[in-house]
């Protein structure tokens, strides 16, 4: 029995505690850390290149899934462990806890020196994702706060050979005409529309941007202000919509118990001919089918009142660790990367959208007709008021309901005020 | 009449068994036949015999995922989580049996109600303790952290199982002069194999998938488990499946060799109702 416990304190000790002081206080590399399981390899090849250029190493340690990652940058937060740069995964609110607590450093300054020169190269609605303006909601000092290293935005991909097949000459510019193509789709028993409704953020993506399109984005905020109510006749229009949606029969069967993984299988192999999706599908696309021949429009209109908006932004941005001994090393490197030529090579090795403006020339066919609709970017965390989650949650589940006939719109709207006034009253 | 009767209801019996066995390998005959698909026609090809197998995905999930570095940790976290759990909880769980001690109900009560709580729920103070202690990032950590994840239970059921033994033999062994450790070690352990059989397959079994808490505590990749080489293929928008379902035939090969090696005493102790308390 002696040899029994001195062979496990032996095994124990010897194996698990030698090999494994902590690593990660080294102080010779900057580290950081991330969930972006297909962009590792490119950030190696980058830090290698990095390391040769100035002497100094960088360690990107990945933790995927982003579930996981989240808490452990929670737990390391709690902690004071964090990297020197790592990811904040979630909504706003969840960065601004960050900040005051005084997790992060304001890069204001840095984008700002030399004239700007840093702060120029990005786009504007990806650096308005991770930045506060003054007076905001959250409490934050006015400032940037994170770099933005590759864009994202939100928009419909329509499947050209299908289109030619079910005789539809061109892509729908207006609603109408979307919905005549789904009709005509059914007919040839093509499926008409995917999108992984059962994540119902990517409602409240399309709910946004028809909201815009056709009441534009000051109703929609005095809405969110309580200015103005969703029992508005144009509120009532948008939730038609998604009626009209369903009585053309195309959407795709179960889309609204759909995760945006099987979505994405569905339009790759071809069985659908309209996704709702984001420009990361061209990655998805690109190693599902190859030859899959499509084109990126913006949502079909369904007003002339106001542009169409699509949601987007910072895809993923990287934070610099207030409390790191080498913040401003890890500033240098946030600049290197975001440079021109890091860019170019992370939109050829990833396929996703730089958030440098110069890097845009020489991408993916499909990448650019995501890049040209740049302007039309809009995003909640860009707007000066956040609707209440409870409010969210309602209308995006009534859509749900809407699909699968349960709900109308007139009774979605209605119910959705109702849980707006008790938000508001419960607040006050 | 009775013999067609008696041929009859075994017929309807093993289909009925033949298809419950099916559906239950069918997601490892599906898990097999993705992994010599490859990225392209997994997505098209829904059938579970592969015209042209591409078994270069194991290679590709070996060497990709890192798994010669990854399986030595595995297998180093499952010995030493589960043979620490088997020497602490069959001791407390002996001693919760057999001893008489002020609080001993409250103390077992205690470690029931800790089955209760959640593992994600206190992975933030587990850490930050950790970090105080300085263990975070290291081996000792993670097994000591996993051993106390799976003690709760585990002395759950071999307190039950002792419960039962006779106490006859234990008394013969102390007229013969034994102590009480004596006693645990000789007597009390060799009749409780059936249910640390149990104990090992489950333990091991956690130990085997668990990444969460790897991922929490641990952040230097060459002490990370088996599992972080699986997520290499798993991206937030794009999953290399070919890969991963080879990497996953991988990983589940030691654990289907652990089962056949402790079946007999697997399906000894739940005869025994060693799981129904």
């Amino acid at each position: 029995m002696r040899l029994l416990l001195g062979v496990f304190i032996a095994f124990t000790l010897i194996f698990g505690g030698c090999a494994s002081k902590d690593k990660a206080v080294k102080k010779d590399r900057i580290v950081v850390w991330h969930w972006m399981t297909d962009r590792q390899e490119a950030f190696e090849e980058l830090s290698k290149k990095y390391e040769d250029l100035t002497g100094i190493k960088v360690n990107f340690e990945l933790f995927s899934p982003p579930d996981s990652y989240s808490q452990k940058i929670l737990a390391a937060a709690q902690a004071k462990t964090l990297s020197d740069i790592f990811g904040v995964l979630g909504e706003k609110i969840d960065v601004a806890s960050f900040i005051k607590a005084g997790h992060v450093v304001d890069l204001t300054p840095y984008l700002e020196e030399n004239e700007a020169e840093w702060k120029s190269r990005f786009f504007t609605s990806a650096l308005a994702v991770t930045s506060f303006e003054k007076d905001n909601a959250f409490g934050v000092t006015e400032g940037t706060y994170a770099i933005p290293i590759d864009l994202m935005n939100i928009q419909m991909v329509c499947n050209n050979k299908l289109l030619r097949q079910a005789g539809i000459q061109r892509p729908p510019q207006a609603w109408e005409e979307f919905i005549a193509d789904l009709k005509t789709l059914k007919e040839k028993g093509i499926k008409g529309l995917v999108s992984g409704w059962a994540e119902t953020w990517m409602i409240d993506c399309m709910v946004s941007n028809y909201a815009f399109n056709i009441m534009g984005e000051d109703k929609v905020i005095k809405t969110i202000k309580a200015e103005a109510p969703y029992t508005d006749s144009d509120w009532l229009r948008v939730f038609k919509l998604f009626e009209e949606l369903r009585d053309s029969g195309g959407l795709a069967s179960g889309v609204v118990t759909m995760d945006n993984k099987y979505a994405e299988q569905l339009f790759a192999n071809e069985k659908v001919a309209f996704a709702f999706n984001g420009s990361w599908c061209v990655n998805v696309y690109q190693g599902m089918n190859p030859k899959l021949d499509y084109s990126v429009i913006l949502p079909p209109e369904a007003s002339d009142a106001y542009p169409m908006k699509i949601w987007g932004g910072a895809g993923s941005s990287f934070y610099v660790n207030a409390r790191s001994f080498l913040s401003k090393e890890a500033v240098e490197f946030l600049k290197w990367l975001t440079d021109k030529e890091q860019q170019v090579f992370l939109v050829n090795k990833t396929k996703n959208l730089p958030s440098n403006r110069q890097a845009l020339s020489g991408i993916p066919k499909e990448l650019s007709e995501f890049a040209d609709d740049s302007d039309s970017i809009t995003h909640p965390n860009m707007w000066p008021f956040q609707e209440y989650p409870a409010v969210i949650e309602a209308f995006t589940k009534g859509v749900q309901s809407i699909i699968i006939g349960e709900k109308t719109a007139q009774e979605l709207v209605e119910e959705v005020q109702r849980i707006k006034e008790k938000e508001i009253q419960r607040r006050n | 009449m009775n013999r067609l009767n008696k041929i009859f209801i075994n017929t309807v019996i093993h289909s009925f068994l033949i298809f419950v066995g099916l559906i239950c390998i069918f997601p490892l005959l599906w898990m097999l036949a993705s992994a010599l698909k490859t990225q392209q026609t997994v997505f098209k090809d829904m059938s579970l015999l592969v015209n042209s197998p591409c078994w270069s995905n194991f290679y590709i999930a070996w060497t990709k995922g890192n798994f010669s570095m990854y399986f030595f940790n595995s297998v180093l976290y499952a010995l030493s989580v589960v043979f620490g759990i088997v020497f602490i909880s069959s001791l407390a769980a002996y001693a919760f049996s057999r001893l008489k001690f002020p609080g001993k109900n409250f103390i077992f009560y205690m470690f029931l109600a800790a089955m209760m709580i959640p593992l994600p729920g206190s992975f933030v103070p587990l850490y930050v303790l950790l970090v105080k202690l300085g263990l975070a990032n290291t081996r000792t950590g993670y097994i000591f952290s996993m051993i106390n994840v799976g003690l709760a239970l585990s002395i759950y059921l071999l307190k039950t199982f002792f419960d039962k033994l006779p106490r006859d033999l234990e008394d013969s062994a102390r007229i013969d002069g034994c102590g009480r450790l004596r006693i645990w070690w000789n007597v009390a352990l060799p009749m409780a194999k059936p249910a640390i059989a149990v104990v090992t397959i489950f333990n091991t079994l956690n130990v085997w998938n668990e990444y969460i808490l790897a991922l929490i505590i641990l952040q230097s990749k060459s002490i990370m488990p088996l599992q972080k080489g699986l997520m290499v293929f798993q991206g937030a928008h794009f999953t290399e499946y070919p890969v991963l379902m080879a990497g996953i035939t991988i990983t589940i090969i030691p654990i289907v060799f652990i089962y056949l090696f402790m079946q007999k005493f697997i399906i000894k102790g739940l005869t025994a109702e060693v799981l129904l308390g």
